[in-house]
């Protein structure tokens, strides 16, 4: 390597000696530029505050808006401070590494991994007294996902699901499949080119299972979804999976992950098909009016999310942090949320502090729709190697 | 006679009309070169500039779209005024380039004038470990970083970024400074010491003079490289510090109307912000030798 | 004769201790040298070591067990095939990021080239007037911000980006090359590091002695001649500097691909930032991978090298 700094030495020394400059005044518009940005700098040291408790935050965006802090801060005794975050492993590397953070809102599949790695408390029952007006089917979750000696390790906030959506000028009425995804002939229309798939393995890979699953003698990757706490793929299933993708990827516009992103480009018409959240969809039908978008669920079955605050065992402040939870499902907080996702609270009672339209859109969900859903989960540790290389695989 | 003459003559001037014909149509394919070379030229330019341009074409655009066009507005100058974290960012940015780019600096001469002055054991391994930060990719020194940062305990912060941004910016001062020393006349420094002068003394009136123009041209090379950087910084930066690189990432991820017109904006004003910086710098400095010699990586 | 010590001052110990030549050596070499080691030598080790380790599923530590398994599997169990006659040959994810890695920045390298050049000599002959207003406009793009480039290709590609509008608009339907994909990375990165490959190319190009090129012209001989038997040679340390320039950040690109992929190229950078931080953080394969791309380049610019009289690099 250190045959480039001799090359780059000595073709400067050249350049040097062709065109040189003024050489004393540079040395003033150096010292002038120093000075400037230490202006900047020492502005940058300023801040802080004082009073009531601080209570910090590590979760998604939606969080960190006026409205949401606003509705805590009214109700709780507390400052609030939001770091925003944009994946849920993320907030676990970071309370993970440092004692920052009181609470976390990752998503539902990452919370054992909280639990087991030990930086969380049980959940404070007599703090979160909204617990109990949550839909049974989200503490049933709970109970199975993250529950350990009788006690829940996390509060359910929003959820959502997954599904796709079409363009309706262009793609004919249909019967809802993940076929349109992956057989060029489900619809009478040339799909080429025009699918988006979710650009995230824990989005992605189920989609690739329920579609097996509905395929003759397929059943089994159903289970592995939804048998156990996390998912028990086979190594032979993982690999279906993977080949399936792959033979996918030449068919497809790309792999989309952000949210904005999807509903810009699906605005300009760069894609027909795109797998996604319901939420992307509400946003995109309520603010842009775009009623040429219809979002549907698979007959195969669809994939649900739902967001749990957790709350850090290093918190100087657990009971406080609690009632900051507690005020995340309130209707009134609730419901602020509610409107910055798009995205249903986890209790039913937020949908009477909307309004009409947004209760239809994001308000309260039939119990039965629920039944439905599958929530997403972590891979089974045993085969978690060959999975997350598969996922490379594919998008390699 | 006349055949004779002609039977003689003829051939040379044939030979001289192919020749001429020849000439001619070798200086108009010459020229032609010549033409298209400057042409070409033109065309590069011309692929340099045409996407910046577009871009400040749409920071005055009502839509983020070229087509259909929907007229001219200031609109979206006045909006990025109200816009959440830009201002932090901008300040975060401007910090960590300073402070790593000072740290740079004072390494950097520091060992410019080692590597330029002494012998010593080693001294060549040396020089390359002080030249591989900026040649080893952003993302392998951003990770390894990250990793050896979480380890010994030092999370991903301002603090770690600062660290991070003067190791990168140490091989551009060091390349800078160094060349500007091997050229220097040592002899002036030892008639200055022959007259009586001090090692310090020397230095302040004989050689700071001489090398200053390096010194300042290898800190702003230092601070640039650091402001501009994203991929090093993705890894040290953490959840808490959100340089202006990671912010404007954010928002290109994001791709949305708004995000997209405040983007263009964004774009505009630093395009502005470096052609006045440049023009400034140009005007009193050698730029030109400066970039020579440390064009390089930044990704 | 006057007593030395009242004058001792901070100054005067200085003076004197810089006046040592070990002490010297040490001031100077000292704090860069504790800079590289703990910030450059230290986490390259640490990474290294890393790399042999595993990592625990649930909490992502590290776990001490020495293991060659992380570098076993970057190339072993591939499902991408490729033939070459007879042969046909599994590659895995991370051999086919750095095939296509290496394609990609070998494109963009050769691009850059092509187009610099002729620049880079236009602009050696230019006078100094329009040498002022050409530089200038080229070193704008060179110091505005690698992402600001980056940014504007995106607007270029795509389905519905410029490119592609402006075709629509002339009757012409949206041309599928334009979209996000490869030829955009290729293009991205030809925009962001063709300064590189210009100014190298230009700083060897200004050397040269442009009275020998109007003789060699005058005794007859053609510009492709010039070109291939006194341009090229001369400059042709500029030309590696510059390939080397492009080349290696290319390889190791990030922004680009992310940015004008559409999530379909996977670049080394990607994989790597995927393997770190990304949904299937790994400490443990995200050090191999890094590790056998550091490995990978070093052993090209030895071969590089190996081709090219080092003293003819440096004899601008």
């Amino acid at each position: 390597m250190s045959h480039c700094d001799e090359a780059t030495n000595d073709i400067e020394v050249s350049t040097n000696s062709k065109r040189s400059g003024t050489d004393g005044v540079s040395r003033r518009a150096y010292l002038a530029s120093a000075g400037a940005a230490t202006m900047f700098a020492s502005a940058g040291c300023a801040g802080g505050g004082g009073g009531a408790p601080t209570i910090n935050v590590i979760t998604w965006n939606d969080f960190a808006q006026d409205p949401v802090v606003e509705s805590v801060e009214e109700n709780v005794d507390a400052t609030v401070e939001i770091t925003s975050s944009t994946s849920s492993t993320e907030m676990f590397q970071q309370m993970n590494q440092s004692g920052d953070f009181d609470v976390a809102v990752p998503n539902n599949n990452l919370v054992p991994r909280f639990l087991n790695a030990d930086l969380i408390e049980p959940v404070n029952t007599d703090a979160v007294d909204n617990y109990g007006s949550i839909y049974q089917k989200f503490r049933d979750f709970v109970g199975q996902q993250f529950t350990q000696d009788g006690n829940a390790y996390g509060v359910p906030i929003r959820w959502g699901w997954y599904g796709y959506a079409y363009d309706t000028r262009e793609v004919p009425d249909h019967e809802p499949s993940y076929n349109i995804m992956f057989e060029d002939d489900y619809v009478d229309t040339d799909l080429d080119g025009q699918v988006i798939m979710y650009d995230e393995a824990a989005k992605t890979m189920p989609v690739a299972a329920l579609y097996l699953a509905a395929s003759e003698g397929g059943s089994s990757y159903k289970e592995a979804l939804t048998e156990n706490d996390r998912m028990t793929f086979t190594e032979d299933q993982i690999q279906n999976m993977r080949d399936l993708l792959i033979d996918q990827k030449p068919s497809l516009e790309g792999y989309i992950s952000s949210d904005t992103t999807f509903i810009q480009q699906f605005q300009q018409g760069n894609f027909l098909v795109g797998h996604s959240g319901r939420n992307e969809i509400v946003r995109l039908q309520e603010n842009q009016d775009a009623d040429w978008v219809e979002f549907v669920v698979p007959r195969e079955g669809a994939m649900a999310w739902y967001e749990t605050a957790v709350v850090s065992q290093a918190s100087d402040n657990p009971e406080m942090a609690w009632e900051v939870v507690n005020e995340y499902i309130s209707p009134a907080t609730g419901a602020e949320l509610a409107r910055q996702g798009k995205s249903p609270s986890c209790n039913p009672n937020v949908a009477d502090e909307l309004d009409e339209t947004e209760a239809e859109l994001y308000g309260r969900i039939d119990p039965e729709r629920i039944e439905q859903f599958i929530p997403f989960k972590d891979i089974d540790s045993d085969v978690q190697e060959p999975y997350n290389a598969a996922w490379e695989e594919v998008k390699a | 006679m006349a055949t004779e003459r002609g039977g003689s003559t003829e051939p040379a001037e044939q030979t001289s009309q192919e020749y001429t014909d020849r000439l001619f149509s070798h200086q108009r394919i010459e020229s032609l070169l010549g033409n298209g070379l400057y042409a070409f030229a033109a065309l590069m330019l011309v692929f340099l500039w045409l996407p910046l341009l577009i871009i400040v074409f749409l920071s005055f655009a009502q839509s983020p779209n070229l087509l259909p066009f929907e007229g001219f507005t200031l609109g979206n100058y006045q909006g990025i005024t109200g816009e959440p974290g830009l201002r932090s960012s901008v300040v975060a940015s401007f910090s960590i380039a300073t402070l790593s780019a000072i740290i740079a600096t004072v390494l950097g001469v520091l060992s410019s004038f080692a590597l330029t002055r002494y012998q010593f054991p080693l001294r060549e391994v040396y020089r390359t470990f002080g030249i591989i930060p900026m040649i080893v990719p952003g993302v392998i020194l951003g990770v390894g970083l990250r990793f050896y940062f979480l380890t010994v305990g030092i999370d991903p912060s301002f603090f770690a970024t600062v660290l991070t941004h003067s190791l990168y910016g140490l091989p551009f001062v060091l390349l800078i400074v160094s060349a500007r020393l091997y050229t220097f006349d040592e002899s002036l420094e030892e008639a200055a010491r022959d007259l009586g002068a001090d090692p310090l003394t020397t230095f302040r009136d004989i050689t700071f003079p001489v090398i200053a123009p390096a010194i300042g041209a290898g800190f702003l090379f230092a601070w640039v490289r650091s402001f501009e950087d994203y991929i090093r910084a993705l890894f040290v930066s953490g959840v808490t510090t959100d340089p202006l690189t990671q912010w404007m990432f954010g928002k290109i991820t994001k791709a949305s109307a708004e995000n997209l017109n405040v983007l263009n904006v964004v774009s505009t004003l630093i395009v502005l912000a470096i052609a006045i910086a440049l023009a400034v710098a140009m005007n009193y400095g050698n730029v030109t030798g400066y970039v020579a010699g440390t064009g390089d990586e930044e990704e | 004769m006057a007593a030395p010590d009242r004058d001792e001052t901070l100054r005067a110990t200085l003076v004197r201790g810089l006046s040592r030549r070990r002490t010297s050596l040490g001031v100077t070499v000292g704090p860069s040298a504790i800079w590289i080691v703990l910030l450059l030598v230290a986490p390259l080790a640490f990474m290294t070591a890393v790399s042999f380790a595993s990592i625990d599923s649930v909490t992502f530590d590290i776990v001490w067990e020495p293991t060659v398994n992380n570098y076993y599997n970057l190339v072993a169990g591939g499902t991408s095939e490729y033939s070459l006659g007879p042969l046909v040959y599994k590659a895995t994810a991370f051999e086919k990021a750095v095939l296509l890695s290496y394609a990609i920045a070998t494109v963009a390298t050769v691009l850059c080239l092509v187009f610099a050049f002729p620049l880079a000599y236009v602009l050696a002959r230019l006078d100094d007037r329009m040498f002022k207003i050409v530089i200038y406009l080229v070193l704008l793009p060179f110091f505005t911000m690698y992402l600001v480039r980056a940014y504007s290709w995106r607007l270029m590609f795509g389905q519905s980006g410029v490119l592609n509008q402006v075709l629509g608009a002339v009757g012409v339907g949206p041309v599928g090359a334009f979209e996000f994909g490869i030829l955009a990375i290729i293009v991205g990165l030809t925009h962001a590091y063709f300064p590189y490959m210009l100014i190298t190319l230009y700083a060897s190009l200004d050397g040269l002695d442009f009275s020998l090129i109007e003789a060699a012209r005058d005794l007859g001989a053609s510009r492709v001649d010039i070109v291939k038997d006194h341009i090229i040679p001369l400059t042709l340390p500029g030309i590696v500097g510059g390939c080397l320039f492009v080349f290696v950040p290319s390889v190791g690109a990030f922004i680009t691909p992310q940015i004008l992929g559409q999530g379909k190229v996977q670049m080394i950078g990607i994989l790597i930032e995927q393997r770190a931080i990304g949904e299937a953080t790994n400490a443990a394969t995200a050090s191999a991978a890094s590790m056998a791309v550091v490995v990978s380049i070093v052993v090209a610019m030895f071969l590089v090298f190996r081709y090219v009289n080092l003293d003819e690099l440096g004899g601008v």
